[in-house]
């Protein structure tokens, strides 16, 4: 029993180094937002700021207009977010309840879209923006965006679940396809659904590369682009680039922390049965 | 009129919507896309200087000469493997701790663990890059060392892949775990009867029960480490002088900055055609292990 106790003692003490590990830097990065310049780059640097100061975050506002780049990231990740959460349903629903020839083909082919890499097709979508002229709107970011391999390969995997029963009840009541879909379908997904809308969030929040693409005008540019722009120009202003890194990251953190059941259930059900 | 809308309204089903979606969607930025970059890479394509001529098989020729490509790729390959191990190893040791009865707070640690890997890589990198600044960084201070990590040429792609493995061990935790619930417990009890240690129980029941999980696992870092780039592109440039080039670091630097995009979509065919292979090439070393 004694021996038991010491071996938990144990683990839970590497854990918590691991956790400590873990939060380290978000927690520096933190702090170190609060700090002034001459305090980052003293000699003997403390952790904790010894004059605490908000100035970082008003200068990021003020020099930069940082929270137009944050109110164009929610923007657009929304947009996306929504329009995935739809058509991940819709495309879930049809692969699985449908009953069409083909219909096992074109869930191989949009699982095997989840396979091919982005350098493979953004340069000829970059010339195709270029062509139809989309550079610097927001549809360009959007549209290309409206449909997920992953979304609908999750929803047909939920959907398993979903007894066929109940549907052909509704429909020998006379209920439309679509009013399946809006009134059965999408209120007995709203977990998977979560899910997908979660994840798809993240993604489109910390996309760079096609947003650096497509955007030209730095007014609408989103905040993963505005962060590495800001570091280009005040490269040497740290106070305001971990203030500018915080304001990245924390919204996602705080988003976590609410929703991680969500997270971490709806990574679970995307994988293989153990 | 009325007989017009009449095929249009049987078109209007889900179904028909759906399809026709997913068609228009994936012709327009999936397939029509493929196309073009695998024609585009017989060419001499420049879309600042407006060119697109053929040129034969000359970059597919330049590729296999050029030695950047072959650098590039070898520190892919070792970058995507180390990392790979070390998520793979991390994970599956904190989850067996975290699945173990004497483990308390499960649901904190594992949360705790997962944080980084939801947290956007582009600000990530740049905390990670101040990190290993030299002047005031954390990683200095606590190891008590004077070192410019990411201006070494034999240490820069550690300090990444470091970076890296910190991110997103925490995926493998919740994997290995939620795989490690499904476990049939009567093995166990079985093999404890028999007398079988701990650690035997882990080697023969656990590691092998837990293979599909560990193939997913390592399938879909395999495919996400083979196009990373976002690490390099913040914290190294590529540098110092080539030493961090990764292949789809490489792309993006053909493609964007220099904008050659015949090279780059060649260099890209042939990373996808590695991609391909490696995947296939492990789904065949899992079954020959099975079959044994």
């Amino acid at each position: 029993m004694k021996k038991q106790k010491l071996v938990s003692f144990l683990i839970h003490l590497c854990l918590i180094f691991m956790v400590m590990m873990t939060i380290a830097p978000f927690v520096w990065m933190l702090l170190s937002s609060f700090k002034t310049n001459a305090e980052i780059n003293a000699i003997h640097p403390t952790l904790w700021p010894q004059n605490f100061t908000f100035d970082n975050y008003l200068k990021v506002q003020t020099q930069f207009h940082f929270m137009r780049y944050f109110a164009n990231s929610l923007f657009v990740t929304v947009l996306i977010t929504v329009l995935v959460g739809y058509t991940s349903t819709l495309g879930g629903f049809v692969l699985e309840k449908g009953r069409f020839r083909g219909r096992k083909l074109v869930f191989g082919l949009v699982l095997g879209t989840m396979m091919i890499p982005w350098f493979v097709t953004i340069i000829p979508k970059y010339s195709l923006m270029l062509k139809i002229g989309w550079i610097d709107m927001y549809s360009a970011l959007v549209i290309p965006a409206a449909v997920s391999g992953f979304g609908i390969f999750m929803m047909k995997q939920s959907l398993t679940s979903l007894p066929d029963a109940m549907l052909q009840a509704a429909r020998i009541d006379g209920a439309s396809e679509w009013y399946v879909l809006h009134r059965i379908v999408f209120p007995m997904s709203r977990n998977a659904i979560a899910s997908i809308v979660i994840f798809q969030f993240l993604w489109s929040w910390e996309d760079y590369l096609w947003p650096f693409l497509v955007m030209n005008s730095e007014g609408k540019q989103v905040l993963a682009v505005g962060l590495r722009l800001f570091n280009g120009r005040y490269s040497t202003d740290y106070g305001g680039l971990f203030a500018a890194t915080a304001i990245s990251i924390i919204p996602v953190v705080l988003i976590y922390i609410i929703f991680q059941k969500q997270f971490i259930d709806g990574l679970s059900s995307s994988s293989v049965k153990g | 009129m009325k007989q017009k809308s009449f095929p249009l309204r049987r078109f209007f089903t889900p179904t028909g919507v759906c399809l026709f979606l997913l068609i228009l969607h994936y012709t327009l930025f999936l397939v029509l896309p493929m196309l073009i970059a695998f024609v585009g890479s017989f060419h001499d394509w420049n879309p600042l200087r407006g060119t697109f001529s053929f040129t034969g098989f000359s970059h597919y020729q330049r590729l296999l000469t050029n030695e950047l490509f072959w650098s590039s790729l070898r520190n892919t390959l070792v970058f995507s493997f180390v990392v790979i191990a070390a998520r793979m190893i991390l994970g599956l040791v904190i989850a067996s701790a975290l699945f173990s009865g004497l483990t308390r707070a499960k649901n904190f640690f594992r949360a705790a663990f997962y944080m980084p890997v939801v947290t956007p890589l582009v600000a990530v990198s740049f905390v990670w890059l101040w990190l290993y600044n030299p002047q005031f960084g954390l990683v200095n201070q606590i190891l008590g060392t004077q070192i410019n990590w990411l201006y070494s040429k034999s240490l820069a792609l550690p300090a990444v892949m470091t970076m890296t493995a910190w991110k997103d061990y925490g995926y493998a935790v919740v994997l290995y775990l939620a795989g490690l619930y499904t476990l049939p417990k009567d093995c166990y009890e079985a093999a404890r009867m028999d007398g079988a240690s701990s650690w035997v129980q882990f080697k023969k029941i656990t590691l092998p029960l837990l293979k599909p999980m560990s193939l997913f696992i390592f399938i879909t870092s395999l495919i996400a480490y083979l196009q990373a780039y976002i690490q390099i592109l913040v914290m190294t440039n590529g540098g110092p002088g080539t030493s961090t080039y990764l292949s789809s670091y490489l792309i993006y630097d053909e493609a964007f900055m220099k904008y050659k995009f015949g090279y780059a979509s060649a260099i890209s065919f042939a990373m996808f055609l590695l991609i391909g292979l490696l995947t296939l090439l492990s789904f065949r070393v899992n079954q020959r292990g099975e079959n044994a």
